[in-house]
């Protein structure tokens, strides 16, 4: 069944005279449950291409269809809501509130949903579990590691539940070991979860763990099978 | 979300702190010309200075300069709608506007009891009648002065024995310090034996005070001096004449302390969200919708100004209700005085303050292009 599908989509960035396309009338389908890897060399449009999907950019033309709706004919209030209820977006660099404790970071999309405080701790604690960081709820980001931020920032994509998490390079700034760990983790919630993966990354064996692997080349999506094959 | 507005403005505490002192400041200065303003306000209207007239000696404008024969009383008493006439000594230690200003009122001790809105706090009228050197003291030049009842208080030339301490439901009078008419009239200096500084007249339920008034002067235009007689808060607005246009003016002042709270916190918060642009983003990805960015932004400015206004207001309040203030010139006085109104004024003040500040850096956190701002390093 398809959860994500996008129909012809294009986006073009003006820069001074010169338009760059990145992405031009695309196609693509992620069924429900999927984990799909997207390569592809810089500037090709990995990241506009999530930013779509994520409702957080729109697209000059075509529709992009998300869990049955039409995320590109929302306004932008009701984009917001349908991004707290169905999506989650795990960032580069963990983008965690610096303010706020683990916890507190983690349990902000719950606040956006309908919840009793009861419903709203147990996902809290649920999360923070399923990334191992139970016992350093109270701890700031400052006083976190980075791998430990990265998946701060994981649980609270995956908090409040949503259909689809979109990931662009969450490996890209952590060392060989802690990437280790967050790949076991997004595989984890990918099979025990059954959440819909969306990632980007620039590491052919990150890349390896996804159940599909997509190279985004000019505009036009490869097989990644096939690429490594006519290499 | 209360926790992150809150905590936000925790993180940066020295600003925060910075931004409410100066709100606190300003909101003080703005209450202070505000109490002013009331008590102008005040003596210039209300029953007691609507429905009374001072007789005064004409063209004349410094108390030791009228001088009107203490028998006018009877001639003035005759006048239809005038129920009744005091006649009052006035001495004051500068003619001059000041800031300490020390008044006396010399008449009648039974007729002070009778006509003058005033209740006595401590002491007793009976002391206050026999007694020839007795005063009674005003609550504000108590306060201000330190005086209680049993001291003797002694300015220039005239020394008198407090013996009691008065409040009043007009609050300028409270500024006043009443001993007996024939005390004052022998004052080494004053030399005012069979003559008074004015008369007040108090009027008959359905009399006109303007028509009395030209009656009055009419009527005594035949005597040995003539006369000029106002309401009495006209009187007391024209004999304050200099110091109202000020007053006037500090009006402006009270403009310019909301413009510094507006533009001090405006500053604040729009710094505050420019450098947090990326995390209001971050918000807005998670699934904060943008009207709800612009709460969490107004919440902050207005909890700035509001916390910050709210203690200068209550501040500026505090230092009122002790301190006893008061301006005065030639005989007449303003008093600063701490008011329900003010109070109220001044939250309200600073809650719509503390909302316009915010609006242009809410509309910046909310209208931020999502993308651009998460692409910034
Ligand atoms: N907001 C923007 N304004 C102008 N140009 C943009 C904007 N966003 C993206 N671009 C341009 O669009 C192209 C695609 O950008 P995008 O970030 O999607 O690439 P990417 O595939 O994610 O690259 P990388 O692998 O380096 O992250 C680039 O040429 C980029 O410069
Ligand atoms: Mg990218």
């Amino acid at each position: 069944m398809t959860l994500v599908e996008l129909r012809g989509v294009s986006k073009s960035f003006r820069k001074g005279d010169e338009t760059i396309t990145p992405l031009d009338h695309v196609d693509l389908s992620i069924a429900r449950g999927e984990f799909v890897s997207l390569m592809g060399p810089s500037g090709t449009g990995k990241s506009t291409l999530l930013n779509l999907v994520s409702g957080i950019d729109r697209p000059d033309d075509g529709t992009i269809i998300v869990g049955g709706t039409e995320v590109t004919a929302l306004s932008r209030s009701k984009l917001a809501d349908w991004r707290a209820a169905n999506l989650g977006y795990i960032f580069q660099t963990h983008n965690l509130i610096p303010v706020l404790t683990a916890y507190e970071n983690v349990e902000l999309p719950t606040l956006l949903l309908k919840l009793t405080s009861a419903q709203r701790r147990q996902r809290v604690e649920l999360a923070l579990e399923a990334v191992g960081l139970s016992d350093r709820a109270d701890h700031y980001p400052r006083q976190l590691s980075g791998g430990q931020e990265q998946r701060v920032g994981i649980a609270r994509a995956i908090v409040a539940h949503p259909q689809v998490v979109v990931a662009d390079e969450p490996t890209g700034s952590l060392d060989a070991e802690t990437s280790e760990q967050v790949q076991t983790l997004l595989q984890r919630l990918n099979k025990e979860l059954e959440i819909t993966l969306l990632m980007v990354t620039h590491d052919s064996d990150v890349a390896a763990i996804a159940t599909r692997q997509l190279v985004l080349d000019h505009g036009k999506f490869l097989q990644r099978d096939a690429v490594v094959a006519a290499g | 979300m209360t926790t992150y507005v809150l905590k936000t403005l925790w993180r940066h505490r020295t600003r925060t702190l910075l931004t409410v002192t100066g709100a606190a400041v300003a909101m003080f200065v703005f209450c202070f010309v505000g109490s002013v303003q009331e008590g102008l306000h005040r003596l210039t209207t209300g029953a007691d200075a609507d429905r009374s007239l001072i007789v005064f000696q004409e063209s004349r404008f410094c108390p030791t300069s009228s001088r009107l024969p203490e028998d006018y009383a009877r001639k003035i008493k005759a006048v239809p709608g005038v129920r009744e006439v005091m006649p009052i000594q006035v001495w004051t230690n500068n003619c001059r506007a000041s800031l300490d200003i020390i008044v006396f009122n010399g008449a009648d001790p039974d007729q002070i009891r009778r006509t003058r809105p005033i209740k006595l706090t401590s002491g007793d009228w009976q002391t206050f009648s026999s007694r020839r050197d007795a005063a009674i003291v005003g609550r504000n030049v108590a306060r201000r002065r330190g005086l209680k009842q049993g001291d003797q208080f002694s300015i220039g030339e005239i020394s008198v024995k407090v013996t009691g301490i008065f409040e009043s439901t007009v609050p300028a009078e409270e500024n006043l310090i009443y001993t007996s008419l024939a005390f004052l009239q022998y004052t080494r200096g004053l030399d005012a034996a069979g003559l008074v500084t004015q008369h007040e007249v108090l009027l008959t339920e359905d009399a006109d005070p303007d028509r009395v008034a030209a009656e009055i002067d009419a009527e005594l235009r035949s005597g040995s001096v003539a006369t000029r007689t106002r309401r009495k808060g006209a009187f007391q607005a024209n004999t304050l004449s200099d110091l109202v246009d000020l007053i006037g003016l500090a009006h402006w002042l009270g403009y310019a302390c909301v413009a510094l709270v507006l533009s001090l916190v405006a500053t604040t918060t729009v710094m505050s969200v420019q450098d947090r642009i990326k995390e209001y983003a971050v918000l807005q990805t998670i699934g904060v919708r943008p009207m709800r960015a612009l709460r969490l932004v107004l919440a902050e400015s207005t909890l700035l100004c509001v916390l910050g206004g709210s203690g200068g207001t209550l501040l500026a309040l505090a230092v009122l209700g002790t301190g006893g203030f008061a301006i005065g010139a030639e005989g007449a006085t303003i008093s600063f005085q701490p008011s329900l109104g003010l109070a109220v004024t001044g939250v309200l003040v600073s809650l719509v303050v503390g909302v316009a500040a915010g609006i242009a850096p809410a509309v910046q956190a909310a209208s931020v292009s999502i993308v651009t701002a998460l692409r910034q390093a």
